[in-house]
């Protein structure tokens, strides 16, 4: 009972940790345009939040540098279960334009384990609230099954 | 006693990881500590080995907010380098992105700014008008950030007649509500107290910390590439440069917000002066053996290309300096002497695009304890305790 | 013409340090200096010329030495001073003295190109990540960069 509350909470109100870990910040820019009036995502519950403690979604733009490696995974390590990292654009997919390069480790898969990728460079507002509502549906889908196998 | 405060790499504040060491006595910050590297992505070496064309999309995505003043001073640079002009048009369209560029910049800041001294309601009104520039450049480039509109020779689109009727329709809209932000910005109490007297640099120091851009321009200092160096269109287009004398945040927020009015008038002007013909010539892979240095007005400040060539169609070395990486010396020169309040506002007022990041750790040297503080946590410090502090008068001079 | 004018002061202060200058374009110019003479030549443009903005410093690495260019630049001119520096012994001076703001310009010179500079207020690296080997600098022709190996996740190495 307690279970079903809670998920129903984590799907109607996702809260989000934007973490940037070395992008142009084209994609962070679209992250926060989809806070503003136009496209108005707190409608919808989602909040931007201060504190990997607190959050539901890492939300996770640009390539990992070799510098921001240890920093991602303790960020990481921070953020209580169940959470749900998303690679917006394509820096956080494989490394956009910056593959090569001496200081570039790839996507953010290579640090850390990724649920959703949404690619663009930099993917609009709306391609970045798609790809959290789709994230949400996937988790919601599986957690009833968890609950049917459980009530069996 | 003093407290050594770090601020780690993720926080709200800033889109960017950032991280700043401060010493500090009591609330007042001694000494600050910069140490970059959490963006460095090695583009200079990564530059060598693609074309010039290629080059043109890695130097757009040094940075989101200003790629179109990397792409123009780069092939600003490589044309001069292979001696071909572009035509008239193509240099006009060039300026009309540049100043369409620089009005989303100064809209996103201002509502930065605003949302640093903790006026969120002023950041909601300038982000949602800065959707309609938002629109009016994916009409005319196909895209909100990163509109690869240059290349080498000129442009790649043409405007026609009825995206120019639609930009210079919008521009009535943007110049009412820039009013409504002046009278805003410059008369509304609590903002204005909040934002006076913080980050102070007096122009000596701001000339000799090499501060470039509205950081410099809001301490009297008159410097401005389009009129000292003029590229593209800009030896044409009449226009001021704008300076300001308070040399604090209320006078950068003063520039910025002059700078947008100048940019309507500039954005009219091209549109209504537009030329005819082409807005290309074509030009040759290989670029013969030079080198050249190439400036920018970059809405942050002088933003300065070295490119050296060998004759192959690979360049021998780009040298790209960003804008904010020259604000640096002048931040640590602000941040002493401040309140640690005043950090997160001090940081946005150069408007950084941190294309290489910084780090922030503040030692207490009072206990010898060393503890991360998050930006968030500085912020709410910060709204506390300027609540706390009664309304001082006299420290503004009315009117303004 | 500035340009001129500007020339024919720093041949009068430099005399026959100044090794060549060029005017290629409008509102350029490039001179040449070694490496050792650089104090001197920094000293000329800040009170002789008058020019107070460092631009920025960009490090090159021909093969056969290094050479640091200065770049300068105020309302009438961009000048660019070439300091030529020989790769068996990279090593200059500040010239933070005279343009303190080009501190970060030289610390990032020092990691990139490993080319130490003498009485640097603050010597610390700028750019390179915390776990960066030592000795190993980026921009010099001679250093290759290696790709990291690439893991698929889920998929097969």
């Amino acid at each position: 009972m307690i279970e079903r509350l809670v998920t129903w909470a984590r799907l109607k109100s996702p809260w989000i940790l934007h973490l940037n870990t070395g992008a142009c910040n084209a994609c962070d820019i679209e992250v926060i345009a989809a806070l503003t009036p136009r496209f108005d995502v707190e409608r919808f519950g989602i909040l931007l939040k201060a504190t990997p403690r607190h959050a539901d979604v890492i939300i996770c733009t640009g390539p990992a540098t070799r510098q921001m490696k240890d920093r991602l995974v303790r960020i990481y390590e921070q953020t209580p279960d169940p959470k749900f990292v998303v690679a917006v654009g394509a820096c956080a997919m494989s490394g956009c334009v910056y593959r090569g390069a001496y200081n570039i480790l790839g996507g953010v898969d290579q640090v850390i384990p990724v649920d959703i990728y949404v690619p663009g460079c930099p993917p609009r507002p709306d391609a970045i609230i798609d790809g959290v509502v789709k994230l949400l549906t996937a988790f919601e889908k599986k957690q009833k099954e968890i609950h049917s196998h459980a009530v069996k | 006693m003093k407290f050594k405060i770090p601020i780690g790499p993720q926080h709200p504040a800033l889109k960017e990881p950032l991280s700043l060491r401060m010493t500090l006595e009591g609330e007042i910050i001694k000494d600050v500590d910069i140490r970059l590297g959490y963006n460095h992505r090695g583009i200079e070496k990564l530059a060598e080995q693609k074309t010039y064309i290629q080059n043109i999309y890695l130097m757009e995505r040094i940075c989101g907010i200003c790629s179109h003043s990397h792409t123009t001073c780069y092939v600003q640079g490589v044309e001069k380098l292979l001696g071909i002009e572009p035509p008239k048009r193509g240099l006009y369209i060039r300026t009309l992105i540049a100043e369409l560029e620089r009005v989303h910049s100064h809209l996103l800041w201002l509502g930065v700014a605003a949302h640093e001294s903790g006026f969120d309601s002023f950041f909601m009104y300038t982000w949602r008008d800065r959707e309609v520039v938002m629109d009016i450049l994916e009409i005319l480039t196909g895209n909100r950030v990163h509109y690869a509109i240059n290349t080498i020779g000129g442009v790649r689109r043409d405007i026609g007649e009825t995206e120019r009727q639609k930009v210079l329709d919008s521009l009535d809209l943007l110049r009412k509500r820039t009013e409504y932000y002046t009278n805003l910005g410059t008369t509304e109490p609590s903002f204005v107290v909040r934002i006076t007297g913080v980050g102070k640099l007096s122009p000596e120091k701001a000339r000799d910390l090499c501060a470039v851009g509205p950081t410099a321009r809001a301490s009297g200092i008159c410097i401005d590439v389009r009129k000292d160096d003029p590229y593209a269109a800009y030896d044409e287009v009449p226009f001021e440069v704008c300076t300001a004398d308070t040399c604090d945040v209320l006078g950068r927020v003063v520039v910025r917000v002059k700078e947008l009015l100048q940019s309507y008038n500039i954005i009219e002007y091209l549109l209504k002066n537009l030329p005819q013909g082409e807005v290309r010539v074509r030009a040759g892979r290989k670029v013969p053996p030079g080198e050249v240095v190439s400036r920018y007005e970059a809405p942050r400040g002088e933003n300065i290309h070295y490119i050296k060539s060998n004759g192959s169609d690979k360049p021998e070395r780009v040298k790209v300096r960003a804008p904010t990486l020259a604000n640096y010396p002048a931040v640590v020169e602000m941040l002493k002497k401040g309140f640690i309040a005043d950090i997160p506002l001090i940081f946005a007022a150069i408007d950084p695009c941190i294309c290489c990041a910084e780090r922030a750790f503040i030692v207490d040297t009072k206990t010898g304890q060393e503890g991360i503080v998050t930006m968030s946590a500085l912020k709410e410090y910060a709204k506390k305790f300027y609540q706390a502090r009664r309304f001082e008068k006299g420290v503004v001079q009315w009117p303004l | 013409m500035d340009e001129e004018k500007i020339i024919e002061q720093m041949r009068n202060c430099l005399g026959a340090k100044l090794l060549d200058a060029s005017c290629p374009a409008q509102r350029r110019i490039f001179v040449k200096v070694n490496g050792a003479d650089v104090t001197a030549a920094a000293r000329c443009i800040r009170e002789t010329v008058g020019i107070t903005h460092v631009s920025t410093i960009s490090g090159v690495d021909t093969v056969k030495a290094f050479e640091l260019l200065y770049h300068f630049a105020d309302n009438r001119v961009c000048l660019t001073l070439r300091a030529i520096i020989s790769r068996s012994e990279p090593e200059i001076e500040t010239v933070t003295d005279f343009f303190p703001g080009a501190i970060l310009y030289e610390r990032e010179i020092q990691d990139m190109l490993g080319i130490r500079i003498k009485n640097i207020p603050d010597p610390r690296p700028l750019v390179l990540p915390d776990d960066w080997p030592a000795d190993n600098y980026p921009l010099r022709k001679d250093w290759v960069c290696t790709r990291p190996e690439k893991k698929i996740p889920g998929g097969k190495k």
